[in-house]
């Protein structure tokens, strides 16, 4: 991959052909953005770090929507009878609750960490494909915001997130709420398509020099299970997906039983997808803890290859076990045992995976800072779900849990407990290698324990709730089920949770307006590369990250490289230091770097795409105008010039490749060179 | 951090919630819930409790190990600063202690799919074929159920008979009528979108899927009363898609379907000759079921029941079946699944509309009010489609025309035994 430059200087870029390159410029719009700052910086960038933080963002507010549409669901089941809800609005509240959860916050907040770090872990300029990546944002946003715009026009989908057939038919859903659902998770999958491409791409080939596969942090490493995950799952939703626009839209009858479909079809395509889906979004969360716990335990993970094989485990049984949905669906015993089977030899990695960090904990300093309070919490909450879970493997048990709240609390115990609360310490441990400051640990524990206490009493209850009887997806219950004392206790926890994440909220703008007044009267004290004594080549660069990353490429000797360049061991084996944090640390100085060009193509493909949506729902002319912009954004971005000064004529290096190539060269291969 | 009190008081309060919490949860069983799982009345229900109990004390076991491991390392290792130099014994792994904690929950599962395996070859053996099959169909938003008896259950075979062959002996709505002790075989299916049948006190669920039937079964202990859900989410009026199973002793039972088996007669000599003229009448005019029938056809004595006959006859025969009534106009329901409750001996129930409204009061009487508010306007007493044929519509009827109907419905079959009758829970 890496491209020898006998004699290149590394870091500083040379201009001798920068004339050349302008002169080739071609006319207007194909000249790419220049800003680096203000709003068109952030609109037309390339750059992984802000792509990641604007991830971040949209996720938090969507998950903001579906924290609201959580709350209305709670006041509606807080008393029997409810009334704030008709049945047609609550159907629609719920389904989207769920769409909103897992595809437009869970999976983009952890789509987040993965383009923000991972980078970062191996030692990178920026992910292989830059505007790639910019495009897979952009089409995400356009997706969720096309989503999420059904509720204006007359009404969100009404079919669960599972959608099953026939009840998304026609006959049984007139209004467009499912079309939008089919459409609107159609945009956002190819913007997950898209970006597990590019970081599957990226992992495998931009490694720093020395950092092998077994080199790499836990973290990078459940993410590049997770993406390889997305890269298979992604197209057989979307197939589902097309046939299920097909049908509604042009009367194709893939899944009509009255004209002859199979009934379960869809079920099984969406499962094929769906359970995939749930380790793609917890195998992030996994990698999260997995790099919290060794920091503030001071003691490197224990079994690190474990760790990594269970993940790659969860990965491959979890394409296995997908009709554990289904079990009283009616497929054949044999089947029904084989799944049984698969679905509880899944518990197997997921359980090395809590002994593991139970190991890595076991006699070590625990300094429960935030992050390492949601760090340890995961391991305690995601055992819940995983044990509940196996109840749910005992397919005769099943038959009496499937689709009541008993299922409504495993998969809040495995999506909260473990997703949300590995999210939430993530943006906690790495919030000042991205801003530059660390947000209020005071404030980070009044979240944790609200959060923790919240969604214990809202979680908890439901297994009552389910072995009680309540179905799921019920829009109201009666008095006389003995179903009142729970419910009630259940929405007062919601509303904890809610009060939680308000508190983080006013952590982060607190915490924010203090970093800006300390900048402006000259107070502020940077948090310096490595705040928490971290491990990995992450913290070895200042914070926040410079926009070019690594001022040069790091030799990687070992798995946590960084924690090996300021620690030794003494005769006795005990820890030493050999170096300060700083005094390893790049100093981020680097001048004129070779990065990326911004560029103003992903978001103009982007927006092409939900007016195509809107085309084929209501007319479709405007699939026209979707398509020319779409269309000629592709050209665009296909014809689009490096525009470099740096260029050097070669167009080809200079562009999705950008920050890997040239000026990353590594120092050993050149010292190499160089002295052969 | 500088403050570690706080930390212990939240823990210890925390700890707190956590107990009483585990508490409430193996207390909760106490709780008699009409659709409690952990209380079974019936073979197959008791065996999946006799199968989930040990599991998830395992479960909670391993958790509290888990639990346990935390807390124990928090109060052990738990340090407020990273002091420099100070720092634990670097242990990278163990591969030892790795392939025992791989094993031990290897084994650990491998020990509870043997009861688990064991009890779902139970639930799916299934029961032979004798004297009583009973078709369980999901519809929006209600349940039939199409008995087929002696001879009749023998020779039925779903996969050629569907729902259009072979005529069932009995059929009804909302409440599944079954002899106690008696594995009744249950084929399950629907006529629109997918449903789940499920009497949570007598065995777990089985989907109603359309063109699929599936076998399954159920058993009754005691007479009863045992409440269903549908499960399966199936649109609007899902929360409001019940049902109960009636347990009655063999010989109750046996009554019982004698009873069903008769068509509707009315009770007066001058009604039934009445009746039979109106037959007469409609015979003579072929009616599509399009078409309401012949506007002429009107009160003959002034007599409320045949008032109700009358308008029976002219309405709602558009939807619904009342054998002895109007077998001779009626054709198919006017709704998307081609199908609305049969009504024959409609009294013989004690609940309606989906099981969930009261046909009787808990003291026995007749529950008319609530009869009369959803003939007066069934969407506003319970979510439909009326106008895309899914539900019941408002059809206008008159004061008079409601009277007539409650008056002629309540004489349609026996009254149920009033201690079986449970008062069914209602949703508004």
């Amino acid at each position: 991959m890496t491209v020898v430059q006998p004699g290149l200087e590394l870091t500083t870029g040379t201009n001798g052909h920068a004339t050349n390159g302008h002169a080739k410029r071609p006319l207007g719009v194909f000249t790419r953005p220049q800003s680096t700052t203000g709003w068109k910086s952030w609109l037309f960038t390339v750059d992984h770090k802000r792509i990641g933080i604007m991830y971040g963002a949209a996720a938090l507010v969507f998950f903001l929507v579906g924290g609201v549409e959580a709350l209305l669901i709670r006041i509606q089941l807080a008393r029997p009878d409810g009334k704030l809800l008709s049945g047609e609005t609550y159907n629609q509240i719920y389904t989207m609750h769920g769409v909103t959860m897992i595809f437009l916050a869970a999976m983009p907040l952890a789509a987040a960490f993965a383009n923000y770090l991972i980078p970062l872990q191996i030692g990178a300029r920026d992910v292989a494909f830059p505007r790639l990546n910019a495009l897979s944002f952009w089409t995400f946003l356009a997706g969720g915001l096309f989503l999420n715009s059904s509720w204006i026009f007359g009404g969100g989908a009404d079919g669960g997130w599972f959608n099953y057939a026939p009840n998304s038919g026609l006959p049984f859903s007139p209004g467009h709420g499912i079309d939008f659902y089919a459409l609107g998770l159609q945009i956002t999958g190819f913007a997950s398509l898209m970006g597990a491409i590019n970081l599957v791409v990226t992992v495998i080939n931009m490694r720093s020099p020395g950092m092998t596969m077994f080199r790499m942090p836990v973290f990078t490493w459940m993410m590049l299970v997770t993406q390889m995950l997305l890269v298979f799952a992604m197209p057989v939703i979307s197939i589902a997906l097309f046939l299920l626009t097909f049908d509604r839209l042009f009367d194709a009858n893939f899944f009509n039983t009255a004209a002859g479909a199979d009934p379960l079809l869809w079920q099984h395509l969406f499962w094929i997808f769906g359970h995939p889906e749930v380790y793609i979004l917890v195998l992030p969360a996994f990698g999260i803890v997995s790099e919290i716990i060794p920091v503030f335990a001071r003691k490197p993970i224990f079994g690190y290859h474990f760790m990594v094989f269970s993940g790659i485990a969860i990965g491959f049984v979890g394409w296995g076990v997908w009709a554990h949905h289904m079990f009283v669906s009616g497929i054949g015993p044999v089947a029904v045992t084989a799944f049984s089977m698969s679905t509880m030899i899944i518990a197997i990695p997921t359980g090395v995976k809590i002994l593991n960090w139970l190991a890595t904990l076991w006699g070590g300093k625990l300094r429960f800072t935030t992050p390492m309070l949601y760090a340890t919490a995961v391991v305690a909450m995601f055992t819940i779900g995983g044990l509940s879970g196996v109840t749910h493997a005992m397919v005769a048990a099943d038959t009496q849990q499937t689709d009541t709240y008993y299922i409504v609390a495993h998969f809040h115990y495995v999506i909260f407990g473990g997703i949300i609360l590995g999210l939430f310490g993530g943006m906690f441990f790495w919030w000042p290698k991205a801003f530059g400051f660390k947000l209020s640990e005071r404030g980070g524990k009044i979240t944790f324990w609200t959060m923790i206490t919240g969604m214990n009493l809202t979680f908890g209850p439901m297994h009552i709730l389910g072995l009680e009887g309540m179905s799921r997806r019920i829009d109201t219950y009666s008095k006389g089920f003995g179903f009142e004392f729970w419910n009630m206790v259940v929405s007062i926890g919601a509303f904890i949770i809610a009060t939680s994440v308000l508190t983080f909220l006013v952590n982060v703008v607190v915490s924010t307006a203090k970093y800006k007044k300390a900048k402006a009267n000259g107070t502020y004290v940077n948090p310096g590369p490595d705040p928490w004594d971290a491990r990995s080549l992450e913290w070895m660069i200042p914070s926040p990250t410079p926009a070019h990353n690594f001022d040069e490429d790091i030799e990687v000797h070992g798995l946590d490289e960084f924690w090996h360049r300021k620690y030794g061991y003494d005769e006795n084996h005990r820890v030493v230091r050999i170096a300060t944090a700083e005094q390893v640390a790049q100093k981020g100085d680097a001048k004129n770097v070779h990065l990326p060009s911004p560029s103003y193509w992903p978001i103009v493909i982007a927006v092409g795409l939900p007016i195509i949506g809107y085309g084929l729902i209501y007319n479709l002319w405007l699939c026209v105008l979707g398509g020319l912009l779409t269309g000629g954004g592709i050209f665009g971005f296909a014809l689009e010039p490096p525009d470099d000064p740096d260029a050097r004529g070669h167009h080809d290096d200079h562009d999705d490749h950008g920050g890997g190539e040239l000026v990353t060269a590594p120092t050993s291969e050149i010292e190499e060179v160089a002295h052969g | 951090m500088n403050k570690p009190r706080a930390g212990w008081r939240r823990l210890s309060m925390s700890l707190g919630a956590g107990i009483v919490l585990v508490l409430t949860l193996s207390g909760c069983a106490g709780d008699d819930g009409e659709l409690n799982t952990l209380e079974p009345k019936g073979t197959y229900a008791r065996s999946i409790d006799r199968l989930f109990t040990p599991v998830g004390i395992i479960a909670l076991v391993v958790l509290a190990l888990v639990f346990g491991a935390v807390l124990y390392m928090w109060f052990r290792f738990r340090v407020d600063e990273h002091v420099e130099g100070d720092w634990p014994v670097q242990n990278h792994g163990n591969t030892k202690l790795e392939i025992t904690w791989t094993i031990i929950p290897l084994v650990i599962l491998v020990i509870i799919s043997v009861p688990s395996l064991a009890t779902l070859q139970k639930l799916n053996r299934e029961v032979k074929q004798e004297d009583m099959t009973v078709v369980v169909v999901g519809q929006q938003w209600w349940w039939e159920f199409r008995y087929y008896l002696g001879d009749n259950a023998k020779s039925y075979d779903p996969k050629v008979d569907k729902l259009d062959g072979k005529k069932p002996d009995v059929v009804t709505a909302g409440q599944l009528v079954i002899p106690t002790g008696k594995d009744v075989r249950l084929v399950v299916t629907s006529r629109d979108v997918i449903h789940s049948f499920w009497i949570p006190k007598l065995n777990g669920k089985r989907d109603a899927v359309p063109g699929r039937f599936q076998p399954w079964k159920i058993e009754a202990d005691n007479p009863g009363v045992y409440f269903g859900q549908c499960t399966e989410f199936c649109g609007l009026s899902h929360s409001r898609m019940r049902m109960q199973a009636v347990a009655l002793t063999p010989a109750d039972f046996t009554k019982w379907v004698s009873d069903q088996e008769a068509p509707y007669i009315p009770a007066a000599a001058s009604d039934q000759a009445w009746l039979a003229q109106q037959k007469d009448v409609a015979a003579k005019k072929p009616l599509t079921s399009a078409k309401l029938p012949d506007p002429e056809i009107t009160l003959a004595d002034g007599s409320k029941t045949a008032a109700g006959i009358v308008t029976f006859r002219n309405i709602c025969t558009r939807c619904h079946l009342l054998r002895g009534v109007n077998e001779d106009i009626y054709t198919a329901a006017d709704q998307v699944s081609g199908a609305a409750p049969e009504l024959t001996h409609f009294s013989s129930r004690t609940t309606f509309a989906g099981g969930i409204f009261r046909l009787y009061n808990a003291d026995g009487t007749w529950n008319r009010t609530a009869l009369e508010a959803w003939l007066r306007n069934p969407p506003a007493e319970k979510d439909a489609y009326a106008e895309g044929k899914r539900g019941m519509p408002n059809l206008g009827l008159s004061a008079d025309q409601i009277e007539g109907l409650v008056e002629f419905l309540m004489t349609t079959g026996q009254v149920p035994n009033k201690d079986v009758t449970i008062p069914a829970t209602e949703v508004e």
